[in-house]
């Protein structure tokens, strides 16, 4: 296939939180709010002159001060993104939206603010409460952290437009990002797609972390190119994969997986296409904060919801991705030292494949994990596993018909 | 109505419904295995052990027969009428138990034999109760076997003390082993494979891990059990050995070792069948940490069919605006256990024993209060066990317990008049314990007290909610539940934000005077290891001596009760430069003790 046109430009968007788009908004007077969890809907950071950024660690070395401070044996990310924070990495941004849903994570907002690592007069390090389960009071709850923790410190600390219209002009550039994914994603589901996994993680992250209104140029531009764009004859990957588990902020990993002949059909992890870009249909009844909060609470694919609908949903959704995106099998993933996602990704694997037929890859990973060799030579040997289980059942099905 | 007697007589007396062809069938495998054991034994490795056990035995007597020959008579006096000093003598390498018990004077060793009775009584007592199932838990749970070593757990928690501490000491430990006992006894008849008393199985709703039990105070009829803590968390802080095969089970499972071992060693129970099969419903939780709030779908995943709740309380709890969401689950979980036994909210009861509750929280307070001072009355681990297991878990249903209060209370302050020791001679630097401790399994406590006179007056785990619980209001009532599980323990410090673990120690440090921070630092516990070098940095600027042990909950294999002693050594003899107490506790051999 013919490289995507952008596709550098937007590999280099990603070599640092503090892209080229993201200066290019600071400049247009627009106020960067830092996130790195689905909890905090990604819209209400987008409101006015916000713009949200999902925060990453692109191209991280060592974490030795991190890990004098978080110690060894807990979340790499974390530790990356505090790492980054003490090197100066996240000065550009105007605040910082934390959700209290995972310790390590909500550790490093908090490292933020005791080592003080960004200077600006009016920044600000806000902390969310999350619930456990969908119930009635439980999103009346939500929405009331996001109205008083998020986007009330928002408007005290940096001035802005937190109204519902304002809500909702918001998401409607959400929603313009979102049909593009969605439609890019739905490519993904032919036999011979006209893009990779690896291409299509790229586009989503710089969706996460560039200004919507920059990045959609770009995005409908390459839309349009993938409309037309011809693939191989003879598609080049021998099985196809779909992802699920915690969270994957380095494509790397997916080209990792694409390198060892597995397409990446399908991407349910956070930081991932599911969930995080869906359309969010808005009525006119309701306000819009209480339709968002409820939209992302039932939305949400997080390990640490422990209601039973929750639980189940999750296997669900990842049997009924894998199905719709012609999956051969499932890898189950979780960044090392996570406690949500090592719990569930244990249980599930045996679920996914005793019950529900999957073959399934169970890793846990770094968070840098380009260079590992112990994955790339899982990985082979997953696809390999995976081929030859094709192999048999083309046989028997070959020999079948003979019969018949 | 409300029930009078604790716990309600009727649990006991609720019929069984053994299965007796399996339980043939069971003690037919158990024969079986004792039969391949009995086989494959080596009966000369075996027998030749115990010939040098037995003359080392013979050498301990006399090498302690000539010592005392060579002693003054004053020095022959204070032995007989005080007790020992040199307690590492006690230990030998590769033994589960101490080789005796502690001499601790004519009078202190009288009134620990009294209380060794007294135990053995209330067990054979409680036992007795409904005894068939009671002993046949042991044919299917091997934490079961655990337990038969708790009045060694006893002489371990005491180790030293002696006069009114060591009273009341074993009045707690009395107390623990009560609610221990009695809650054994109802396990073994729910259990399914087991008693199988659909009649109390009825009454029973099932707690996850820690969650204490003040919310079953609106339904005396019901019996609320906390499911994992007998058959996980309690037994591992009397044999750490206990959970070790949980943990290779869950981990050959799939779940990483990076994991907390509580929740892990939970998961590992589930995987290997461990946990009784019982109760009419469970409430799960979302406390105290992310492992814990994981386990709950593998109990969900083994026993499908049994109800669920899930309880699930604000992470950032100061914030005022979660008390209604808080409130919300809370009466959503009344609904629940309304819905599947049948039972209403009894109001009358729930305020009777918030009152009751409110009184053993001003003891409580009154104990910190006696601690604080220069003369530290309730010290050790029996004082945070009981607080643990009996203030917190049973949270003023049972009415024994404020009696114990009441005369634990009596003791304390007439030891307070006299100014007395808990360790006498050993009462030489403050310490407060921070992080999730490992008192009770390596005996930490004692062992800092004995050797170093390192005496901890207070643990994070203690200094938990100690606000008066509403008892009118009723609305106001719930809000207050909800505010006191939040804070519960572990939970309230390690959630919520870093100010509650942080900013909290050093408050604390203030109050109790402390010299020394006994800082643990249990492998995986990720809240609190993310806020390491904080902390450090902190206690430096603020001048602590903070001494950091790591240590492993539930497995031994991760850090020895050696290397953690050995931190200890290490630092009081470089920094500190003091001199030991006692220096036979300086280095021995504990690692296979219960």
């Amino acid at each position: 296939m013919r490289d995507l046109k952008h596709l550098i430009y937007f590999e280099n968007l990603l070599d640092n939180a503090d892209n080229e788009l993201v200066e290019k908004a600071k400049q247009d007077g627009k106020l960067a709010v830092g996130y790195t969890c689905y909890h905090i809907p990604e819209v209400l950071l987008n409101v006015d002159r916000c713009f949200s950024v999902r925060l990453r660690a692109p191209r991280t070395g060592s974490i030795d001060i991190a890990t004098y401070y978080m110690s060894n044996y807990t979340c790499e990310f974390a530790r990356s993104l505090v790492e980054r924070g003490i090197e100066g990495g996240y000065q550009f941004l105007d605040g910082l939206a934390g959700v209290d849903a995972c310790s390590m994570m909500n550790r490093f907002y908090e490292h933020f603010e005791i080592l003080k690592m960004n200077s600006k007069e009016n920044f600000f390090v806000t902390h969310t409460d999350m619930p456990y389960k969908v119930e009635d009071y439980s999103v009346r709850s939500y929405v009331k952290q996001m109205r008083i923790r998020l986007l009330d410190v928002m408007e005290k600390n940096l001035g802005v437009d937190t109204s519902d219209a304002a809500i909702r002009k918001a998401v409607e550039e959400h929603n313009k990002v979102c049909r593009i994914l969605t439609e890019i994603g739905e490519m993904r589901k032919a036999d011979n797609p006209v893009i990779t996994g690896y291409e299509y993680h790229i586009l989503n992250l710089v969706s996460y972390t560039c200004p919507k209104y920059l990045i959609l140029p770009y995005l409908e531009e390459t839309l349009e190119e993938l409309k037309t764009r011809k693939p191989d004859p003879k598609p080049w990957f021998r099985a196809r994969v779909s992802i699920v588990g915690s969270e994957i902020d380095d494509p790397s990993l997916t080209k990792l997986i694409e390198e060892c002949g597995a397409l990446v059909v399908s991407d349910r992890y956070c930081y991932g296409s599911t969930p995080g870009r869906e359309v969010i249909e808005l009525n006119d009844e309701e306000p819009a904060l209480d339709q968002i909060c409820r939209f992302y609470m039932e939305h949400s694919e997080c390990a640490r919801y422990i209601s039973d609908e929750k639980v189940q949903q999750r296997r669900t959704t990842a049997d009924r991705l894998a199905k719709e995106f012609k999956a051969d099998g499932i890898i189950y993933e979780q960044m090392k030292f996570c406690d949500f996602w090592g719990f569930e990704r244990a249980l599930v694997t045996h679920i996914m494949s005793e019950e529900m037929g999957w073959p399934v890859l169970s890793i846990d990973r770094p968070y840098n994990a380009r260079s590992s060799g112990q994955l790339r030579t899982r990985f082979q040997a997953f696809v390999e596993s995976l081929e030859i289980k094709k192999i048999h059942k083309n046989n028997a099905e070959k020999a079948k018909k003979e019969e018949a | 109505m409300s029930v009078r007697k604790y716990p309600n007589p009727s649990f006991f007396k609720a019929k069984n419904r053994m299965d007796w062809k399996a339980q043939a069938a069971n003690m037919k495998e158990i024969g079986g295995i004792i039969g391949g054991m009995l086989k494959e034994t080596d009966w000369k490795d075996f027998f030749g052990r115990q010939g040098k056990n037995l003359k080392s035995d013979a050498k301990r007597v006399q090498k302690e027969f000539e010592s005392f020959a060579k002693m003054s008579m004053k020095e022959r006096a204070d032995l007989i009428l005080k007790g020992e000093k040199k307690l590492g003598k006690l230990y030998r390498a590769g033994d589960m138990a101490t080789v005796r018990r502690e001499w601790r004077g004519l009078r202190d060793t009288g009134v620990d034999f009294y209380e060794w009775l007294r135990m053995w009584g209330m067990l054979l007592a409680t036992f007795s109760k409904d005894l068939v199932p009671a002993l046949n838990a042991t044919f299917y749970y091997r934490w079961m076997i655990s337990y038969m070593c708790c009045v060694g757990f006893m002489d371990k928690n005491t180790m030293g003390q002696r006069g009114r501490a060591l009273k009341m000491s074993h009045e707690m430990i009395y107390c623990i082993f009560r609610y221990v006992a009695e809650n054994l006894v109802f396990l073994a008849k729910c259990d399914r494979k087991n008693g199988n008393s659909d009649e109390l199985n009825k009454k029973t709703v099932l707690f996850d891990e820690m969650t204490m039990g003040q919310i079953m105070a609106g339904f005396p009829k019901l019996l609320g059990i906390p499911y994992q803590l007998m058959p996980v968390f309690l037994v591992s802080e009397i044999d750490q050995l206990t959970c070790i095969p949980y943990l290779d089970a869950v981990e050959s499972f799939g779940l990483p070792a990076d994991t907390c071992p509580v929740p892990s060693s939970e998961c590992g129970a589930l995987v290997v069948d461990a946990l009784p099969h019982m109760g009419s419903c469970f409430i799960s939780s979302s406390m105290p940490c992310d492992g814990s709030v994981m386990a709950s779908s593998y109990v969900s995943r083994r026993f499908p069919d049994l109800p669920t709740f899930h309880l699930t309380f604000p992470v950032r709890y100061e914030y005022e605006e979660t008390v209604e969401d808080a409130t919300e689950d809370v009466k959503e979980c009344i609904k629940f256990v309304e819905r599947i036994t049948g039972e209403k909210w009894d109001w009358n009861n729930y305020f009777t024993c918030m009152k009751r509750f409110n009184e053993e929280t001003a003891y409580e307070l009154e104990k910190w209060e006696v601690n604080k001072t220069d003369y530290p009355q309730i010290i050790g681990p029996s004082y945070e066990l009981f607080r643990k297991w009996n203030y917190e878990m049973d949270g003023g249903s049972d009415p024994r317990v404020i009696k114990s209060c009441k005369k634990v209370q009596k003791l304390m302050l007439d030891a307070y008049e006299r100014k007395e020791e808990a360790w006498p001679g050993k009462m030489k630097y403050r310490a407060i314990v921070w992080s999730c401790p490992a008192h009770y399994y390596a005996n930490f406590t004692n062992w800092l007290a004995n050797c170093w006179g390192v005496d901890v007056l207070v643990e994070m785990e203690s200094l938990n909610f100690t606000k008066p619980l509403e008892t009118e209001d009723k609305e106001t009532a719930l809000m207050d539940l909800s505010r006191l599980y939040e804070r519960m323990v572990m939970r309230r410090h390690t959630n919520g934000g870093y100010q509650n673990v942080v900013d909290e120690l050093w408050r604390q440090c203030e109050a109790w005077n402390v010299d020394i921070i006994i800082m643990y630092q249990h492998v995986s516990c990720k809240n609190m290891s993310t806020l390491q070098g904080i902390l450090d940095e902190q206690a430096r600027e603020k001048g602590y001596h903070m001494i950091w042990i790591e240590h492993d909950l539930m497995d031994p294999r991760t850090v020895s009760r050696k290397s953690m002693r050995a931190k200890v050594n290490e630092y009081m003899r470089t920094v500190m430069k003091a001199t030991p107490c006692d220096d036979s506790l300086l280095d021995f051999d504990d690692e296979s003790a219960m």
